[in-house]
């Protein structure tokens, strides 16, 4: 890779963190899949959590993001990669497991900086901006015993995501979690 | 991509089963990394670029920040 490329990864594709860490970890240590099953990972990023479920589980392992920038890395990566806003260009039924790990930060909306990285990691007002539509779209592509692996955090407010879940004909339970000084990460595990 | 996708692929806008068209092939023939994704349904086509296919709906495709 050029450095040029990698500059423009650095500050346009979300690398791996704590939070990525924690859902990949989640997600393979949850996940019961035959090599027949696919897993979607939706706003893969960098591909990090799509390459460890690959890497650790039999599925196959499709990712989706929204940024150029982001499917041409995990690409590179070895990763199975598809441009897509949410779940929209996948079949009914078609997935084991959903894995996202959304933008959640609560952001003032006077304090949006309009890149990749904005888009990588601003939930708006609520932090629920990119959450609440996921809910509502991931069930037709979940298979009827599929389950969904969410990772949220306190600030953007674990109750409010759970209830939404609910109204989204989910069951939810948290599966894994890490405290910072500033913030505690979880995981939640949505099924049917 | 692999051409074993197009099995869960579906048109974004109204779910339609998509038609691999002018597909370019790596040298090996395993993946699919030009060509065109189309519609059966609306018509609609959606690019393959160096291997990933968009299948962003036509009005965010132009959407580029910064």
């Amino acid at each position: 890779m050029k450095l040029s490329d990698r500059r423009d990864i650095e500050t346009d594709v979300y690398q791996p963190a704590e939070d990525s860490r924690l859902l990949a970890d989640a997600v393979c240590d949850r996940l019961e899949a035959d090599t027949d099953d696919l897993v979607l990972e939706v706003g893969t990023g960098s591909g990090y959590v799509a390459g460890r479920i690959a890497d650790e589980t039999p599925a196959r392992v499709i990712a989706s993001d929204l940024n150029p920038h982001a499917v041409r890395q995990a690409r590179g990566d070895g990763v199975e990669t598809v441009r897509a806003d949410l779940v929209s260009p996948f079949a009914d039924d078609a997935f084991a497991a959903v894995a996202f790990n959304p933008p959640y930060l609560p952001t003032d909306p006077e304090n949006e900086w309009d890149d990749w990285m904005e888009r990588a990691l601003s939930g708006g007002e609520d932090g629920r901006a990119v959450i609440d539509p996921f809910l509502e779209a991931v069930p037709r592509v979940l298979a009827p015993d599929g389950a969904v692996y969410l990772l949220v955090s306190s600030l953007t407010g674990v109750d409010e995501v759970v209830e939404r879940a609910g109204e989204a004909g989910f069951s939810a339970g948290a599966v894994a979690d890490h405290s910072f000084p500033f913030e505690t990460l979880t995981v939640l595990e949505l099924f049917r | 991509m692999k051409e074993s996708l197009l099995d869960i692929l579906r048109c974004p806008l109204d779910k339609g089963e998509l038609e691999l068209e002018d597909p370019e092939y790596d040298d090996d023939g395993e993946e699919v990394i030009g060509g065109t994704l189309v519609c059966t349904d609306c018509g609609e086509s959606y690019p393959i670029d160096d291997g990933i296919p968009n299948l962003l709906p036509p009005d965010m495709r132009e959407e580029t920040p910064a």
